[in-house]
């Protein structure tokens, strides 16, 4: 309730947005962020959501096949995205928020592309939490493990 | 609070809006929701908040019910697939939201609305009549009449799938969508939405959503190919599909 009597304008922005989402990203733990590097496999551009198919080692070492689910081509292309951005065999760095369930499967908050260039994921994933450089809790975030293991 | 909003939100503000020329029968072109900060020193009003629908008595409890579900489903981390999931478009009145960008175009004869998100496309035929409700097939957008009362365009619709439900709102086939579109100034128009349905509601639903101008903003195809997202068949519960 604090919050809103501080943050009235936010939260009416909120209701208002354009961000709207499709849906809720609830299946996703955004409090605890993980930074994945590794190999691109595949890159799917469709809708209603992209995908990037990634081999990466999460902070422990230990590799997995990821499946990064991204926004749309729309919201993509709107923060500056292209449907060639990323490519087979990619080296990459995402920022992402794993499946509750500790299936390889996350939510991207952002990623550092082969060419160094960062991008985000657009309004509706929401921002990242962690640093793409070294996954420390970015100021300002709530805490967050960064060890690579699902919570 | 939502009527005060609905007064704020409503007519009478054109003369205090922008002060560039516009045809204010042109509803032409792209447009956003429009989500600025209500504090800044702007007089273009904002969506008003939906309220919630004003069932009648006996249906109250099953839509807090039903709504409880999904809430708590997502404040558990295990959100339900909803028809979205199922690449659904959200047909009407959720498409005028305004998920993503829309286009309007407009002839003598016909306004057309083109939502991306799911290249949702309704088509309003002016100065025409509506079927009888027994002729009007169901669909997600229904079918839709519009004539102008001053700079007002105003819309009818019925037709809409008992499963087409804007906040898990049940209807029935005597739903009818009024829609008042009026240009607020040269890049913003607002959408005055009211639904009745005899059957359901005690009366009117009403809201209003407001729109921006996209300057050159070309509209990108939306074609829901292939979701890895899916519903488990067990619990309902939103999964994702993950290649092994």
């Amino acid at each position: 309730m604090k919050l809103r009597l501080l943050f009235p304008s936010l939260c009416l922005a909120l209701v208002a947005g354009t961000a709207v989402a499709h849906h809720s990203f609830a299946m996703f733990d955004r409090d605890h962020q993980i930074l994945l590097s590794g190999t691109v496999t595949k890159f799917e551009w469709q809708n209603p959501h992209v995908y990037i198919h990634l081999t990466a080692k999460d902070a422990k070492g230990k590799t997995s096949d990821w499946l990064i689910e991204c926004a749309n081509p729309g919201i993509l292309n709107r923060v500056g995205w292209k449907f060639n951005i990323i490519k087979e065999n990619d080296q990459i760095t995402v920022v992402a928020s794993p499946l509750r369930t500790g299936e390889p499967g996350a939510l991207l908050q952002q990623v550092k592309l082969a060419d160094g260039r960062i991008m985000e994921n657009g309004g509706p994933a929401g921002p990242p939490k962690i640093s793409i450089v070294d996954g420390k809790p970015l100021p300002g975030a709530k805490p967050t493990t960064t060890d690579g293991s699902p919570p | 609070m939502a009527a005060l909003l609905g007064v704020v939100a409503g007519s009478g503000h054109a003369a205090d809006a922008g002060s560039a020329a516009f045809d204010p029968k042109d509803f032409s072109g792209t447009w956003d929701r429009y989500s600025r900060d209500p504090r800044a020193p702007n007089n273009i009003p904002v969506s008003t908040r939906i309220p919630d629908p004003p069932l009648k008595p006996q249906f109250v409890e099953a839509w807090k019910i039903e709504r409880k579900k999904y809430a708590d489903a997502t404040a558990a981390g295990e959100p339900i697939a909803t028809g979205y999931t199922h690449c659904q478009p959200d047909g009407m009145p959720a498409m005028m939201m305004a998920m993503f960008p829309m286009e309007v175009l407009q002839t003598k004869t016909q306004t057309t609305i083109i939502q991306e998100a799911y290249n949702q496309v309704r088509r309003i035929y002016l100065n025409d009549t509506l079927p009888p409700i027994d002729d009007a097939e169901p669909g997600f957008w229904g079918h839709s009449v519009g004539h102008w009362e001053g700079n007002d365009f105003v819309v009818e619709t019925i037709g809409i799938k008992p499963y087409v439900q804007y906040m898990n709102t049940p209807h029935s086939a005597n739903m009818r969508i009024y829609e008042r579109m009026r240009r607020i100034d040269a890049d913003h128009f607002e959408d005055e939405v009211t639904v009745t349905d005899p059957e359901y509601l005690t009366g009117p639903w009403k809201w209003t959503w407001v729109y921006q101008r996209r300057p050159n903003y070309k509209m990108f195809e939306y074609v829901c190919e292939d979701n890895r997202e899916y519903a488990d068949p067990e619990t309902g519960a939103a999964r994702l599909r993950i290649d092994k």
